[in-house]
């Protein structure tokens, strides 16, 4: 293992041109997958807070009873997605109403008996917005005989349902196409490197060299390459984020939301390693030898 | 040690070797001429496995070549040591490291690598080349490094393919001493070899080849 990780070095050292391209390359392309990971980062965040400004209107029949609204208040709070309830009785609905009126809350004078329904606003927890959930909620409230109507954000769910689902799957068929690019990159330069060292292979089986012996140094070369790439790109997605965060955030106060999550920096260097394993891998078993 | 049961190697509509049989056995040290392309280098080829026959069955060590897995062949090329005609050194490693990766093959450490490979360099009288490259060596030096690597790891056999064939008469005498040396301590030995005055009056068993065949098997 020392010896193949020393002929890895060697390689790297005197094939540096090669080894240089290759991790600019991947670098390049792990810098990508960064910026991906970085967006879909915070796109997820911003979708996440969307549901602090959603909540579901739960209007009770007229003259349902105290037990049966605590019954449904109970029923309510046990359920997974449902974050916190707040009641409002008619009373306190009329209250609101009048408020909101303002100048116009005359026009509420003439009325014998107050009209209105008492209600419970429903707030969703931020990992229970699944939009097949929420309407399952609904429907399951729409059902119960205390229940005269339900209203909620329609085209708010939609959207962030939509918004979230496309930036998920063209997010996915992004990264899988960089992480592809990668492991060719890779396994590329291993072909290269492997018939620039065929002659010294051939010796090495002579001398009774196994498979596993000639092919662990090439496997330690891709990882390292990828892993050097993918510190190259963890750093230029640093970089780009800290040049948001000074220059940029003044002009587009909206970036200010923004965040760079420390383990992405991290995690590029080590998915770069197994991208380059994977792209070896692949290399020496289409070599024959 | 070596058995060879007719054995034939076709190249391209050409016979390197035809329906040839013989037996070497434990510390024998065997002498195969010939004229050029008589076979003699197929013949050592097919022992180490660099080509496999096109019929019949050859067994070296123990092992039976028609019934040998293609990852077994690693450990059988282990219990041979062959010094190429064309030496087959790592130009850009020094001639420690040249020796050493024979053992380190073998996952040897390295503490045992040291104290192995200077005992084969003061067999073959160059233990001042250590941190040589190739490329500032004789052929004759670059013939006793070869050597040196095939016998490192104790093999039970010692193939050497025209070992003097680029050498003078003096550098062949002493490389001929290096042989001799190592089959006294019980190696086999197999040189592959078109002069003749190698073996004249050596007393020792030399196979002839012609044409692919196998025409003499006698003393020198």
């Amino acid at each position: 293992m020392i010896y193949s990780i020393k002929l890895a070095l060697k390689s790297l050292w005197f094939e540096k041109w090669i080894h240089m391209l290759t991790v600019v390359t991947i670098g390049v392309g792990l810098f990508v997958l960064g910026l991906i990971f970085f967006s879909l980062y915070n796109i997820e965040g911003i979708t996440n807070r969307l549901p602090e400004r959603f909540s579901v209107t739960v209007f009770l029949s007229a003259g349902t009873g105290n037990r049966e609204i605590n019954q449904l208040r109970v029923r309510l709070r046990e359920d997974p997605i449902v974050k916190r309830i707040k009641y409002i009785s008619k009373e306190a609905a009329l209250v609101e109403l009048r408020t909101s009126l303002k100048d116009a809350a005359y026009i509420l004078e003439g009325l014998d008996e107050n009209p209105l329904l008492p209600s419970i606003e429903i707030r969703l927890k931020e990992n229970g917005f699944d939009k097949k959930k929420v309407e399952g909620l609904i429907n399951k409230l729409k059902s119960l005989r205390d229940v005269d109507d339900v209203v909620y954000g329609e085209n708010l769910l939609g959207t962030i349902y939509t918004i979230r689902n496309a930036v998920k799957t063209i997010s996915a068929g992004v990264i899988l196409l960089f992480s592809m690019a990668i492991i060719f990159v890779c396994y590329s330069t291993v072909k290269i490197l492997f018939y620039r060292r065929k002659e010294e292979i051939e010796i090495f089986k002579l001398l009774g060299a196994t498979k596993g012996f000639i092919r662990l140094p090439f496997l330690i070369e891709g990882g390292t390459l990828g892993f050097l790439g993918g510190l190259l790109g963890g750093a230029g997605t640093y970089v780009l984020y800290r040049f948001i965060n000074g220059t940029v955030i003044s002009d587009f106060p909206i970036l200010g939301v923004m965040h760079m999550p420390l383990g992405l920096v991290a995690a590029l260097p080590a998915g770069g390693a197994i991208l380059g394993i994977i792209g070896s891998t692949i290399a020496l078993g289409r070599l024959k030898f | 040690m070596i058995g060879f049961k007719d054995v034939t190697r076709i190249y391209d509509n050409m016979t390197a070797l035809r329906k040839v049989n013989f037996g070497i056995g434990k510390g024998e040290f065997v002498y195969i001429t010939g004229p050029s392309g008589a076979g003699k280098s197929t013949l050592l080829k097919l022992i180490y496995l660099a080509e496999k026959p096109d019929e019949g069955t050859i067994s070296i060590a123990g092992w039976e070549t028609d019934t040998l897995r293609e990852s077994a062949i690693p450990y059988l090329r282990r219990n041979i040591g062959v010094v190429f005609q064309d030496f087959k050194l790592l130009v850009n490693r020094t001639v420690y490291d040249n020796i050493a990766l024979a053992l380190r093959i073998r996952g040897f450490g390295e503490t045992e690598i040291k104290g192995r490979v200077q005992d084969a360099l003061k067999l073959v009288g160059l233990r001042h080349k250590n941190d040589n490259f190739p490329a500032a060596l004789s052929g004759g030096e670059q013939q006793r490094i070869t050597i040196a690597r095939a016998i490192v790891g104790e093999p039970t056999v010692l193939l050497a393919d025209e070992p003097t064939g680029n050498l003078d008469v003096d550098n062949a005498a002493g490389i001929m001493k290096i042989f001799k040396e190592i089959n006294a301590k019980g190696t086999t030995i197999l040189i592959a070899t078109h002069n003749r005055e190698l073996f004249r009056n050596t007393g020792l068993r030399v196979l002839w080849f012609d044409n692919g065949n196998l025409v003499a098997d006698k003393e020198g």
